[in-house]
């Protein structure tokens, strides 16, 4: 019952379960809230508070109020598990960031296209054209480097949108998308 | 119970994560897997299986997926149990992820949120480790 450091190990290795036992795995999210059980610290005020009065007590109450609300929100954790019954496989990943959250619902929806059978070719060959015709944009700013540069910001602010939150395979296609427009290039020279 | 629409699932799943939210603790669980019930009409025969099973990863048409989503409510519990379930047709999955998406985005709001403080922090320890080294030096 692994747990894999990155998304996109659990990502490969979860495609090649579903290529293997695609009609069986199921992926299961788990999304769970805790309240957060941090023993809140006794401050460095408390020491400089005996020096004075008894009154000091009513000003030490609402901080450790203050305290425990800074500590009340709970975390969230998300795991996300491939588990094949057949096997009895199981592949996991957890996180507790809200940036990934979109990438790794990005990551189910390939999956879930391996699971449904679709071809996951057709909607690649569309993802590569969407790749390639950015590049061309930036092509006059200058270098392949600037662009790559710049692809990752543009996930970011689309909340991950875009070939490069997808995984491995496609940014291995981007790459190879951005070798095909540097001898486009050096045609053009 | 029957599947709801995808429209009903994600006002429906929304609702189970505004509810998570205002408990503070508790858990959401969303599965996803192949509809491979009641796809095929005739049940395979015995002899026929070794053929299924090859048959399986290759599928002639696309198979629907089915998606769950339950509160996690247990037997204690069971009247508060909220389980939800929906059919995705295959030319509709890119549509649903992306509602998906914004839903559980939307619904996750107690995870880390992008931490931008150490950044910061960093950026100014170097421009103050430049400052102090420059006139040391």
């Amino acid at each position: 019952m692994p747990y894999y450091a990155k998304s996109e190990d659990w990502l490969h290795q979860s495609a090649l379960l579903l290529q293997a036992r695609p009609s069986t795995t199921r992926i299961t999210t788990r999304y769970h809230l805790k309240p957060a059980r941090r023993v809140p610290k006794p401050k460095k005020s408390d020491p400089s508070q005996p020096t004075t009065t008894t009154q000091s007590t009513q000003p030490q109450q609402p901080s450790e109020g203050k305290g425990q609300e800074e500590g009340k929100p709970p975390r969230g954790r998300l795991i996300l598990k491939t588990f094949d019954p057949c096997s009895g496989a199981t592949l996991k990943y957890k996180t507790s960031k809200a940036a990934e959250v979109t990438r790794l619902i990005q990551m189910l929806g390939t999956l879930g296209r391996r699971m449904a059978g679709v071809n996951v070719a057709d909607e690649a060959e569309d993802e590569v054209m969407a790749d390639v015709s950015t590049p061309v944009v930036e092509g006059e700013g200058g270098v392949g480097v600037g662009s790559g540069v710049q692809t990752p910001t543009l996930g970011q602010t689309a909340g991950g949108g875009g070939g490069a939150a997808v995984g491995g395979k496609e940014q291995a296609q981007q790459q190879g998308g951005g070798g095909g427009k540097g001898k486009k290039k050096k045609g053009k020279r | 119970m029957g599947h709801l629409t995808n429209d009903e699932f994600f006002t429906k799943l929304a609702d189970v994560f505004n509810t998570r939210k205002a408990k503070a603790h508790g858990a959401i669980y969303l599965t996803q897997k192949r509809l491979s019930y009641n796809t095929n009409q005739t049940p395979p025969s015995p002899e026929n299986e070794e053929q299924d099973a090859l048959a399986d990863l290759h599928p002639s048409q696309p198979l629907p997926l089915l998606v769950r989503a339950t509160n996690g409510k247990g037997k204690e519990h069971r009247a508060a149990k909220v389980k939800l379930s929906t059919v995705v047709q295959p030319d509709d999955l890119a549509g649903f992820y992306a509602r998906y998406a914004e839903v559980c985005k939307a619904g996750m709001a107690a995870l880390k949120p992008r931490d931008r403080t150490k950044r910061k922090a960093k950026a100014k320890k170097r421009k103050g480790g430049g400052g102090g080294v420059a006139p040391a030096s």
